[in-house]
């Protein structure tokens, strides 16, 4: 009996070694394990074995049942892995081929500069504004302190429609409304398409795109809007800029300002950018002019506020790298994937 | 306005570089915009003597020169034809350097040896007009006196040196359209003392007379005229002006024309008050009017051009004719010629705005007109004559006669301001004492009394304390105000609705690999043609027409954004890009209530606008877009239905978009008669979409809804239908009898061949019921179906396919 077990289990073990298909070791598995297989028949004939025999070889069977067990599953993990293995090898792809997703497109570069700025004040606690482009001189010229024989009022600068309805020459305008429908605190920022009568060139443009901010409230200073626009420049355009405040004129802020801003470019050492000269003239801006208050209905007495405007394009091109203006409005998708 | 450092030096100490005086100055708010170094780039030029002249043996147009250069002498073969033997002239020697980087070398000139050239003056960047005697297309030819001075350098001997600033003067400031202006302006700026040369001016008194030589003067038009002074001097004898003027003047790029019209040039740049001055023998009854134009009255002004006129314009006549428009230019036939020998001399305040619309209309802007139309003042008038009298009996080209004719209807009115030191440093956010105000403001020759700051006859600009802040913080400094955050009430930064839906739209767009445009608002009459937009249709009569467009291309407002895209696209085309998917968002303009003629502002509408052509897209993909676009603005609820009699589009490829009674998007494929228009030989396919409408029913509320708990069943539905009827309506109809348990309807096939009919096509749709409150029973869906099949049959005329 001893011997018989032995050699059945020899031949078990011999079997499991060859086995080729997990098929096959299915079948093996019910031939010495199954409810008629061998060792299960094996226990079942224990019965006609002498008593003091039955323990002793009951428990042999029963390691050589559990020794063989063990043995198929073994195996049987092991040939699935194999298995497995062998498809993940056959599944193997070229991940250098191209993927089906759809290329982004592209936000025109001047958006770009307009949302970007926008981000900035809107953290500033700005309200954005929009405004109509065909406007009434009222908006643009009147409520501004520039009179009717005032230069600015020109045909060759503006557009007319009327007399009386133009395209905006600035997006003051929208300041004004802004002004005359709200009361004080007032900060805004107004982005939008304006119109000069410039024939299109490498520099200019008969349509372009301004931001213009208005501050109006109690105690607003100078050094307030020195400081709110070197916040502004430091995001917008790298936070080692560096703002520098010239005298200047305008009919509808005094005082006035220009502002130069540090070259963004080459960072103030001179580059064809800024002509060498290490700063790049970036806007107007001023205190808002009594006059310009009075006329929205606002007591100059009691507020004061501050403005500032600029044109996006001139920001875009810097910081682009772009050359010739014509290239923002003629749309080539070359050129505007790139940004 | 130009202006020279050796003319400034007249008015106080400058002891900086040009370029370190052009940095202050602008930093006090007269910007320099160039400084032109005259001179500066000449480098081994020297005087020289031609001693002999030989025809060259192989040209008939040049000479061989030889000329004496002090040490050495060289051969120079020429072209000039003015030079002759003894002349002194300019020599550029081998190896020398002339402005604009032009270096000379020895050459050989149709095989003769040439060391260097002689120059003209325009060769040395000097107008011929700053030397005696010298012409534009010849060598210069320096008088004998320079013989002393043979091999010595050109810059030195001839004093070429000179730094010309050109300053851009803001339009408030006419007072600095003067060297006088510009010298106080450096004066204060370098902190050093002013020394006005000029201050006599103010303190000379003339006499005031009727007439004077006969002369008498009415001004009819006081409201466009403030001031008129006539004053004469006899004894005139025309001729150059002496160096030192000529020499100023071309700093200033002005031309040197004979003395007495120097002087009237000279004093303009000095004090910045424009003179004229006439034969006094051209005035016929020796009596000046200042007079409105008649209605096409005509004037041959000193250009030799014939202006005609009109009643808004201002003249200075005399009983018969106009001699000059005032302010602008002077007429022909009073001008001085070489036989002048009493000459009157104008100087006038005439009226800013009257004087720019004149100029702007007659198409002469002038020197003086540009000083004229700031507002120039008339107390400074008196101050110009006295100099150009003075000035002519200093050069000796004429004697003062006694007295002046001066009418001044309309004094200048004295503008005081109240100093209140507290509200300046409020509004700068500085802490300057008030002693220093005061201190920048008597400089700027205000005075200051008792905070009565009383401005001086040549500041008009000056009118309020604002007006003070910035005279007192220009010179304070604009760089020492600090840098402060707002102390106030935090507000709360706010988009609108339309400002993020906007965003959003861009943001999937982009995504859905689109490229956004920028484009013109303004468009040319024919794109409306060219998009075959009918000759009555509404949008056409709401057109904005531009009344000084640029161009043809430029004439009107926009009515609608289609033609943008097309253009657009027909770039890209053109380019041979492939594949081209863009978007824009712009507004259209009309005039759709006479806004216009009210004097009211046009309806502005934003519009999206999508564009597409490529091998891979077709009218589904647009669909795709413009779906994207409403989920943008999570408009979900719309109708979509087929527009086939809009002209610009294919009529069985276009689609509307409605939304209860509003259209909001139309898109399709673009007509082939139109793309024909824009040479496009492709399908095109554009959407237009209605951002404002968009606006109106986007939802930008959400609020949770419970994620299903019960299961949902499926049920599969194929019916054969005919073909005209759209899966718009099939879905209609499901939706319709679906009820409340229906929970979406998918169409997932759509089939046609032969056997199925001509006009016949298979649809088949995927049904899912769930309700939200229980597991529904099969009994319920299959009456449900039932119903559904039954309302297909009869009013679609389907037939189930099983």
């Amino acid at each position: 009996m001893k011997e018989k077990i032995e050699e059945m289990k020899k031949n078990a073990k011999a079997k499991i070694q060859d086995i080729k298909s997990l098929q096959e070791l299915q079948d093996l598995k019910v031939k010495y394990l199954g409810k008629k297989g061998e060792l299960t028949l094996m226990l079942k004939g224990l019965g006609s074995l002498a008593a003091e025999e039955r323990p002793k070889i009951g428990s042999m069977v029963n390691d050589v049942r559990k020794e063989i067990e063990t043995l198929i599953e073994q195996t049987e993990k092991t040939m699935k892995r194999k298995v497995l293995e062998q498809r993940l090898q056959k599944e193997k792809i070229d991940v250098t081929m191209p993927s089906n997703n759809i290329a982004l497109g592209s936000v025109h570069p001047i958006t770009q500069i307009i949302e970007e700025v926008k981000d900035v004040f809107l953290g500033m606690g700005y309200q954005v504004v929009d405004g109509p482009e065909v406007e009434k001189t009222y908006y643009v010229f009147d409520q501004l302190n520039t009179p009717i024989d005032h230069p600015a009022r020109d045909l060759q600068d503006t557009f007319y429609i009327t007399e009386d309805v133009i395209l905006r020459t600035q997006t003051s305008s929208v300041q004004i409304r802004t002004m005359e429908n709200q009361k004080p605190p007032i900060k805004m920022i107004c982005p939008g398409a304006v119109y000069r009568s410039d024939t299109p060139d490498a520099t200019h443009s008969p349509l372009f795109h301004q931001i213009e901010g208005l501050v109006v409230d109690n105690n607003i200073t100078m050094a307030d809007l020195k400081g709110t626009l070197e916040m502004f420049v430091k995001n917008c355009l790298g936070p080692t800029t560096k703002i520098r405040f010239r005298p200047h004129h305008f009919p509808y802020t005094e005082p006035s300002a220009e502002a130069d801003v540090s070259c963004f470019v080459c960072g103030g050492k001179g580059c064809r950018v800024c002509k060498n000269e290490g700063w790049i003239e970036l806007l107007g801006c001023g205190m808002v002019h009594p006059k310009v208050l009075e006329n929205c209905g606002i007591d100059p007495k009691e507020y004061s506020g501050f403005a500032f405007g600029f044109g996006v394009e001139r920001i875009a091109m810097a910081k682009f790298g772009i050359d010739d203006l014509r290239l923002l409005y003629e749309n080539d998708v070359r050129f505007l994937k790139q940004f | 306005m130009k202006a020279s450092i050796e003319w400034l030096k007249e008015y106080t100490d400058i002891d900086v570089s040009a370029k370190r005086l052009g940095d202050i100055l602008t930093m006090t708010g007269t910007k320099v915009e160039t400084i032109d170094q005259k001179g500066n780039n000449i480098k081994n030029v020297v005087i020289g003597k031609v001693l002999q002249i030989v025809p060259h043996p192989n040209s008939d147009h040049l000479v061989i020169c030889q000329v004496d250069l002090g040490t050495e002498k060289v051969q120079i073969v020429t072209g000039a034809p003015n030079v002759k033997e003894q002349d002194v002239v300019v020599v550029a020697k081998d190896g020398s350097e002339l402005p604009g980087g032009i270096k000379i070398k020895k050459g050989v000139l149709r095989g003769e040896e040439s060391c260097g050239m002689m120059c003209s003056c325009g060769e040395l960047d000097i107008p011929v007009t700053r030397f005696p005697n010298q012409i534009e297309n010849g060598l210069m030819i320096l008088p004998p006196e320079y013989e002393k001075d043979l091999g010595k350098d050109v810059v030195e001997v001839l004093d070429l040196k000179e730094d010309i600033f050109d300053f851009e003067i803001t339009s408030n400031r006419p007072d600095c359209l003067s060297i006088e202006g510009l010298g106080r302006e450096t004066a204060i700026s370098l902190n050093r003392a002013f020394k006005n040369p000029r201050k006599n001016l103010s303190e000379m008194k003339i006499e005031n007379k009727d007439h004077i030589e006969g002369l008498t003067v009415d001004i009819t038009a006081p409201d466009l005229c403030y001031r008129y002074i006539a004053r004469i001097v006899k004894n005139v004898k025309i001729g150059e002006s002496p160096t030192w003027m000529k020499r100023r003047l071309a700093a200033c790029g002005v031309r040197s024309i004979n003395n007495i019209v120097d002087v009237t040039n000279y004093v303009m740049l000095e004090l910045g008050q424009p003179m004229h001055a006439f034969d006094i023998n051209a005035i016929e009854g020796k009596h000046i009017t200042v007079r409105r134009a008649r209605k096409d009255e005509t004037i041959t002004t000193l250009d030799n051009q014939e202006r005609v006129l009109d009643d808004t314009m201002l003249v200075i006549a005399d009983e018969k004719k106009a001699v000059a428009i005032a302010g602008v230019m002077g007429g022909q036939n009073s001008e001085i010629e070489d036989d002048t020998q009493m000459v009157v001399f104008e100087s006038a305040v005439f009226n800013g705005g009257s004087v720019r619309k004149t100029a702007k209309k007659v198409g002469l802007r002038t020197e003086a007109s540009s000083r004229y139309e700031k507002g120039l003042s008339p107390e400074n008038a008196e101050r110009a004559i006295n100099r150009a009298v003075e000035l002519v009996e200093l050069i000796g080209a004429g004697k003062a006669v006694e007295g002046k004719v001066d009418v001044y209807p309309t004094k200048q009115e004295v503008k005081t301001v109240i100093l209140d030191a507290d509200r300046i440093n409020r509004l700068l956010g500085t802490n300057i004492p008030k002693e220093d105000m005061v201190k920048t403001l008597e400089k700027l020759e205000m005075q200051v009394n008792n905070d009565t700051v009383t401005a001086p006859y040549f500041r008009t600009d000056i009118e309020r304390v604002a007006d003070l802040a910035e005279e007192v913080v220009r010179f304070y400094g604009y760089d020492k105000i600090g840098s402060t955050l707002i102390d106030a009430e935090t507000t709360l930064g706010v988009c609108t609705k339309a400002q993020k839906i906007t965003d959003k739209i861009r943001i999937n767009l982009v995504g859905r690999g689109l490229s956004e445009i920028s484009t013109y608002g303004f468009i040319s009459q024919k794109e409306l043609d060219k998009v075959c937009i009918p000759v009555d249709a509404d949008i056409r009569k709401q057109v904005i027409p531009i009344r000084n467009p640029l161009s043809e291309d430029y004439a009107i407002m926009r009515p609608t954004t289609i033609t943008s895209m097309m253009q657009t696209l027909m770039i890209n085309d053109n380019k041979k890009n492939k594949n081209v998917g863009l978007f824009d968002i712009s507004r259209t303009y009309r005039n759709t209530e006479n806004q216009i003629e009210k004097g009211e502002i046009p309806l502005e509408e934003m519009m999206v606008t999508i564009g597409i052509y490529g091998d891979t897209v077709d009218f589904y993909t647009l669909k795709g877009l413009v779906e994207t676009v409403l989920a943008s603005a999570s408009v979900i609820r719309y109708e979509i239905s087929s527009e086939t009699e809009n002209p610009s589009y294919h009529p069985g490829k276009t689609a509307k978009i409605t939304v209860g009674k509003d259209r909001i998007a139309v898109l399709g494929e673009i007509h082939p008669m139109v793309c024909d228009n824009y040479g496009i030989e492709k399908r095109v396919y554009v959407a237009e979409i209605s951002l404002d409408k968009l606006v109106k029913y986007a939802k930008v509320e959400r609020k949770y809804t419970e994620v299903p708990k019960y299961p949902a069943v499926e049920r599969d539905i194929a019916m054969l239908i005919d073909e005209k009827i759209e899966v718009a309506q099939i879905e209609r109809t499901i939706i319709k009898k679906g009820k409340k348990i229906l929970e979406s309807v998918e169409l997932f096939d759509v089939y046609r061949n032969e056997k199925l009919g001509n006009q016949k096509k298979s649809v088949a749709y995927s049904l899912k019921f769930r309700s939200k409150d229980r597991t529904l029973t099969d009994e319920e869906i299959n009456n449900t179906m039932k119903e559904i099949i039954a309302e297909l049959e009869k009013t679609l005329g389907a037939e189930l396919r099983k």
